[in-house]
């Protein structure tokens, strides 16, 4: 997200909620960047008044876009409730899934409560990858959640994340995608952090396997055009997060529990909605990313790409 | 095969003349330095003068090209005789980039 012309500093509120719901999820995947999975909620999130007490102030501050992720954020108890909230208050929303519980009737329901987007994660174009990746997942569920999200009329995108073992399908995923009817197709580097620091050794791609990956993907980006939009982010971490220092969008990170993060691919933690309102924690948000710890955090990063490992030991600013 | 939707008549006024609003996926909001349009598909984020910003809050309500001009002409001066071509040059780039529909 780029602000031309001015920055995140000079709006009074963000234009982008990313809201892990939960940390709860049905899957294990092998490369979770937030170590979600069965049993792993935090004994600590956000109760029934407290979501929609946040969701209220998103809305009083007309916030125009939020994301609602996990965990599986379709086990969130309250989950259409939420959806119903943002959608009837004329934001737009964005479900980030498995897709392994989209059933016809609830793909129905979340069109006619008009959500924006749901982007699913298919990390391979065939069982046997997939299912190797997706812990406890089932290919087969996750492209009939697919087909009855396009069935029911929802826009819906793709997430894919390569790795040693899938990085070679990325071209057949791609077409996958659009046969199921994507409008977007989303991919880039799989960061080493969460599930991803054990199981790296089974999952990191070479550099000329991500050099072959991004050259499909520059053509599939060509071939696909004014029909799917294919995105996708050969940046590394260390220059994004460069560049962000510089840009910060104007996006906060809600975990599960309320905190407040500058950017996942950092551990600072700039507020507490249980604490906070919206409005305090978003001048903090502009205070952090001037914080020397996160430059130097970040300049570190650059001797020590392992120090992704670390994201999860949340640093307050 | 991917299925059409079918075409939804272009909103009119008595006059015949199309009426702008913004595009499905543009969020306005008004900031101290102006406003500030979001389109959410590709989280493009376009920072708004006042002047812009009162333009998008004219077309958000719904008008056409003419009587955008004509309540831009009632709301700023327009000393240099530029007003006219400016607003539909702008409209034109809202078009162009996706942030209009007609």
């Amino acid at each position: 997200m780029s602000v031309p012309a001015t920055g995140s500093a000079d709006l009074g509120a963000p234009l982008y909620i990313a809201w892990q719901v939960t940390n709860e999820c049905n899957l294990a995947c092998l490369h979770c960047i937030e170590e979600s999975g069965p049993g792993k909620a935090f004994h600590d999130e956000l109760d029934e008044a407290q979501v929609f007490s946040f969701l209220g102030q998103l809305m009083d501050h007309q916030v125009p876009y939020v994301s609602f992720s996990g965990g599986e954020p379709t086990l969130h108890p309250q989950f259409f409730e939420m959806v119903e909230y943002v959608c009837g208050r004329n934001a737009q929303l964005k479900i980030e899934t498995n897709g392994h519980g989209l059933s016809v009737e609830k793909a129905q329901r979340l069109q006619r409560l008009g959500v924006k987007a749901v982007q699913v994660s298919l990390d391979g174009a065939s069982r046997e990858t997939f299912n190797r990746m997706r812990v406890r997942g089932d290919f087969d569920l996750a492209i009939a959640g697919i087909r009855n999200l396009h069935a029911a009329g929802v826009p819906v995108e793709i997430n894919y994340s390569p790795t040693l073992f899938n990085v070679h399908e990325i071209g057949r995923a791609v077409d996958l995608a659009y046969e199921l009817g994507a409008y977007s197709f989303y991919t880039g580097r799989t960061m080493y952090t969460g599930n991803a620091v054990k199981t790296w050794h089974r999952l990191a791609p070479a550099e000329a396997q991500y050099a072959a990956f991004f050259e499909v993907l520059h053509a599939k980006a060509d071939e696909y055009r004014g029909r799917m939009r294919v995105y996708f982010h050969e940046m590394g971490l260390l220059e994004e997060l460069r560049y962000r220092l510089e840009h910060p969008a104007a996006l906060l990170i809600v975990l599960p529990n309320g905190l407040v993060k500058l950017i996942n691919a950092l551990p600072f933690v700039c507020g507490d909605l249980r604490h906070q309102p919206l409005e305090e924690i978003w001048g903090n948000f502009q205070r952090a990313w001037r914080d020397p710890r996160v430059a130097q955090f970040v300049e570190d990063l650059g001797a020590d790409s392992r120090k992704t490992s670390t994201l999860h030991q949340w640093i307050y600013l | 095969m991917r299925s059409g939707r079918p075409a939804q008549p272009t909103p009119k006024t008595d006059t015949g003349e199309t009426i702008m609003k913004l595009a499905k996926y543009a969020k306005f909001r008004q900031e101290k330095f102006g406003g500030v349009l979001f389109e959410t598909r590709s989280e493009k984020v376009y920072a708004l003068n006042p002047t812009a910003a009162a333009l998008v809050r004219e077309i958000g309500a719904g008008c056409d090209e003419r009587s955008l001009v004509a309540r831009m002409m009632d709301r700023f001066s327009d000393s240099g005789g530029f007003m006219e071509r400016e607003v539909l040059a702008f409209a034109a780039s809202l078009r162009a980039h996706g942030l209009l529909e007609e």
